[in-house]
């Protein structure tokens, strides 16, 4: 019951936040000098009536607030509207939400599943060179920016000729069987994994390293090391418990990535995702579809965050007893 | 100690790991054109189409080699895609280009000549202001219904006339106010009346025409339906179309697939219906790095160079398996433009400081500008030598070239020498000074990110330093730019480039008439449309005007020379060179014959796989 109060409090707190994030980001787009007719207008084939008649179309004859004003009413009616294509934002995100949701869970996995472990054996192999190793790589790893090695994966493709150069299928992928598709799909995410999994490993591991140094390091294990306990035991029944709150707040913000994409790895693996419409989208001022991802961003983060305090007061008896208090 | 050797331990990794990816550079070769030009330039092709009629279709038989049926065409194309594939509502070259691929137009333009010449369209015959157009009978859209004059005239008419879609088309045929008429003769006789003579108009013929079952439903619904109608979300299966290749399947930001019209009208020798290849591919890539990319790893067959990459592809071409062509000047044109504005804004306020004006308005110092830039050097410095110094209007391609105005190379004494007929002087620091006392400084913009364009700039900045100028040299967003040059006019001199017409001069009205919408060296807004012209501007609204009014090339011709040698005189933009098309194709693609003109797929229906060689 608590927890329901707790959830309903949080989702009104929503709202005006809500509201908030949608105005700024409307005028400062709009404030920009972005014109989304800047191509058209510099086109010498295209004649005045057409720009007008695009002028119309998009609204842009009316002050701000009227546009504002026309967008938000359709956004609570559910309705995200049209791009400066004429096409509807809710198709153009449908089309790219699966490519995006499938890169980034696949990372989300892997980096989980090999970050943690790896956080707990350097942890426990604390100043021994595994863990000096570890640290070096995982610096590496940090230290590199995605788009710097997402291009050198691109030469080793190139040169190589073991991965295809970006994109998600191959252009025969209508004609291949079920397994083919599967593979054709693997081969072209193994490269865009590759940064975004280095890139995000580095982090959880130095992460759960961190927290684990810090928890073994406290009283309450030295005093079960001293009464004699098994190091397994104590590793894994009192200490691991302990370090892995911190990384379930990182579970929120991972889940608000999920659908924001890496725009710049997208971009230079040309990845189908959300992140590489939305740059485009951006660079051309196309306000409906900006929005839409903005607001989706926003929400994506708000839930993000419930989920993770929800999942706190579930595993943490200190927060639980401290929120009935 | 332990320490030192961890810190010399990793740097040595990360030396390695760096050494892996650097390699041997290829060494730079800039090509000299004018060698380049005689080994591979194809500006011919061999293979001329006539009709023929066999069980009574008129079918248009290709004389090229009969090749092989079936394979796959991979391409490419830059940015993001088809934005639809419904041709009259595209506004962008991509979405052109994906719906010219379905759908004919009734004539179409010789490859060579630039001739128009028939397409769907049997034959054609123009009598001053009336065109009487023959069918082709017996031919087919794709879902086998007969294509005839009542889709001719629903296409002009209903979809055209009636302003459906984006209306450039119909705005660029309006004369004096008026509308062409198209009326059916019988099924397959169509005729046009354009109220006075207007030569554009033949050319503009080759815009498609729609299957009037399918399109009449659409227009029925209205303007806004029709905004929406066969667009990228459409099925494939509903496309209904007259061209080479049917669209199969798009997959946004990966690929537009077409698949081969059993019903295409062109026929090879051995009376065969062609296209010989299953499949166009379109892949859509971001930028032109990862396209470079793609064709290296042998994803794409077909790709359009530029720089550097041209001497990179010519070192590997001799033990790959493509071939590289050199397709001339391309049709876009850079130029440097002053602002010639001498009017207030609303506020009464000079759009350009009155200072400047003097400057900008004075011939002498644009003449001076132009003879200072060192064209030779920013082609051999910035586009590896590949390109030609432009000095008209009129690309080089074009069939309406000035022929006459043969340019000059750079000539500082004589900048001077202008110069100093307006009265210019120098300083003792070389600075230069115009006859009120003060010193030339100005602003040159140009888009950043746009290297090429960046790199110009710099080079401009540097040649004019040399006539004691000094410029501040700002590239800015492109977006903010556009603003400066169509709204707030408050700029003084830009770096800019147009796409142009190799074809059609009239297709430069927009720019070159005083009241043009991208008139951009002296943008008139609504409120001063009536403003005084420049005496040079209305000379070339009337040349403008009379030359689209001629019907015969040589009587248009003359009014386009003069309208290049007046610009070639008073400079209000002064061009800068064109670049050279460079394309490479994978050798198994036979009945290859890149042209100017046409590009490389201008005969797709004849192209063919030929492999194991």
């Amino acid at each position: 019951m608590q927890i329901l109060i707790y959830i309903l409090k949080r989702i009104l707190q929503t709202i005006p936040l809500l509201i908030i994030v949608s105005l700024i980001s409307f005028f400062i787009i709009r404030l920009s000098p972005v014109d989304p007719l800047a191509e058209l207008r510099l086109n010498p084939s295209v004649s005045k009536e057409t720009l007008q008649k695009e002028t119309e179309r998009l609204g842009l004859d009316k002050p701000i607030i009227v546009q504002y004003g026309k967008w938000a009413k359709s956004f609570i009616k559910g309705d995200l509207g049209v791009t400066s294509n004429g096409e509807k934002v809710s198709t153009k995100l449908k089309e790219r939400i699966p490519n995006t949701l499938l890169l980034t869970t696949v990372v989300i996995f892997l980096a989980w599943v090999v970050g943690i472990p790896l956080g707990v054996l350097a942890a426990i192999n604390w100043k021994t060179p595994f863990d000096r190793i570890l640290t070096v790589l995982t610096s590496i790893g940090m230290a590199i920016p995605s788009f710097f090695f997402a291009v050198l994966l691109l030469i080793f493709a190139v040169k190589t000729g073991w991965f295809p150069v970006g994109g998600l299928t191959s252009s025969n992928f209508m004609e291949m069987s079920f397994l083919e598709k599967f593979l054709d799909i693997t081969h072209h995410l193994i490269l865009p994994v590759t940064v975004l999994f280095t890139l995000s490993l580095a982090g959880l591991q130095r992460q759960m390293r961190g927290n684990l140094l810090d928890v073994l390091d406290s009283d309450y294990v030295k005093f079960a090391r001293a009464k004699g306990v098994s190091e397994v035991k104590v590793v894994f029944k009192h200490a691991l418990r302990n370090a892995v709150n911190p990384l379930i707040t990182l579970l929120g913000f991972e889940f608000a990535g999920l659908l924001s994409g890496a725009a710049l790895t997208e971009y230079v693996f040309q990845y189908p995702g959300l992140g590489r419409l939305i740059l485009e989208a951006v660079l051309k001022s196309d306000i409906n579809l900006v929005m839409a991802s903005l607001m989706m961003g926003a929400v994506m983060l708000i839930l993000g965050n419930l989920i993770a305090d929800i999942l706190l007061i579930i595993t943490d008896p200190r927060i639980r007893e401290g929120s009935q208090a | 100690m332990k320490r030192v050797l961890y810190v010399i331990l990793v740097l040595i990794l990360t030396g390695l790991v760096l050494k892996a990816c650097i390699r041997a550079d290829v060494e730079q070769v800039v090509l000299n054109p004018k060698n380049y030009e005689q080994e591979s330039i194809l500006n011919y092709y061999p293979y001329i189409k006539r009709n023929v009629t066999i069980d009574g279709v008129d079918y248009l038989q290709s004389e090229a080699p009969v090749g092989k049926f079936g394979g796959t065409f991979v391409t490419s194309t830059i940015g993001e895609g088809p934005k639809t594939f419904n041709p009259f509502n595209s506004k962008d070259n991509i979405s052109s280009q994906m719906s010219e691929i379905m759908y004919d137009g009734l004539v179409t333009t010789d490859v060579v000549t630039g001739e128009t010449i028939p397409k769907l369209a049997k034959d054609f015959k123009v009598d001053g202001c009336e065109y009487l157009i023959h069918l082709r009978k017996g031919i087919k859209w794709s879902d086998g219904k007969p294509i005839n004059a009542d889709d001719v005239v629903f296409t002009w008419q209903n979809i055209i006339f009636d302003g459906y879609g984006n209306t450039s088309t119909r705005d660029s045929v309006v004369i004096d106010g008026k509308l062409p008429t198209v009326e059916k003769i019988d099924d397959y006789t169509v005729k046009f009346v354009t109220p006075k003579p207007f030569a554009p108009f033949l050319r503009m013929l080759s815009s498609p025409i729609a299957p009037k079952h399918i399109f009449e439903p659409a227009v029925n619904r209205g303007k806004a339906y029709f905004d929406g109608f066969l667009s990228t979300n459409t099925d494939p299966k509903d496309f209904v179309i007259s061209g080479a290749f049917k669209l199969k399947e798009y997959v946004p930001a990966q690929r537009v697939v077409f698949e081969r019209n059993p019903n295409y009208y062109v026929i090879n020798k051995d009376d065969q219906k062609l296209p010989y290849l299953d499949k166009i591919v379109y892949m859509i890539v971001g930028d032109i790095n990862n396209q470079v990319l793609k064709f290296e790893g042998g994803e794409l067959d077909e790709i359009g160079l530029q720089g550097a990459n041209v001497a990179r592809f010519k070192e590997m071409e001799k033990h790959s398996d493509f071939t590289v062509y050199n397709l001339g000047p391309n049709t876009g044109t850079m130029y440097l433009s002053m602002n010639l504005n001498n009017r207030k804004d609303k506020n009464g306020k000079y759009y350009v400081n009155p200072k400047k004006q003097v400057w900008f308005q004075d011939k002498n110092f644009r003449q001076a500008v132009d003879y200072a830039l060192d064209r030779e050097n920013m082609i051999f410095n910035i586009a590896n030598g590949l390109a030609e110094p432009l000095f008209t209007p009129e690309t080089l391609n074009s069939i309406f070239l000035n022929k006459e105005i043969k340019g000059h190379k750079r000539d500082i004494n004589k900048s001077k020498e202008l110069l100093k007929k307006s009265g210019f002087y120098w300083d003792k620091a070389g600075h230069l000074i115009d006859k009120f006392g003060n010193h030339v400084e100005f602003d040159l913009y140009t888009n950043a990110g746009n290297t090429e364009r960046e790199a110009i700039g710099v080079m401009v900045k540097q040649d004019l330093e040399d006539l004691g100028m000094k410029v501040n040299f700002k590239p800015i967003e492109f977006n903010s730019l556009v603003n400066k040059l169509m709204s707030t006019l408050d700029w003084d001199m830009v770096i800019m480039g147009f796409t142009g017409s190799p074809l059609e001069p009239n297709g430069g009205k927009n720019v070159w008439l005083s009241d043009g919408t991208l008139h951009i060296f002296n943008q008139r807004l609504e409120t001063d449309i009536e403003s005084k012209r420049y005496p040079f501007e209305k000379r070339i609204d009337y040349l403008y005007t009379q030359g689209a009014l001629q019907t015969k090339f040589e009587d248009r011709k003359k009014y386009y020379d003069e309208y290049q040698s007046i610009v070639y005189e008073e400079k209000p933009l002064i061009y800068i060179y064109s670049p050279l098309i460079i394309s490479a194709i994978r050798n198994k693609f036979k009945n290859v014959y890149p042209t100017s003109l046409g590009g490389v797929t201008h005969n797709i229906e004849e192209i063919y796989i030929e492999e194991g060689e």
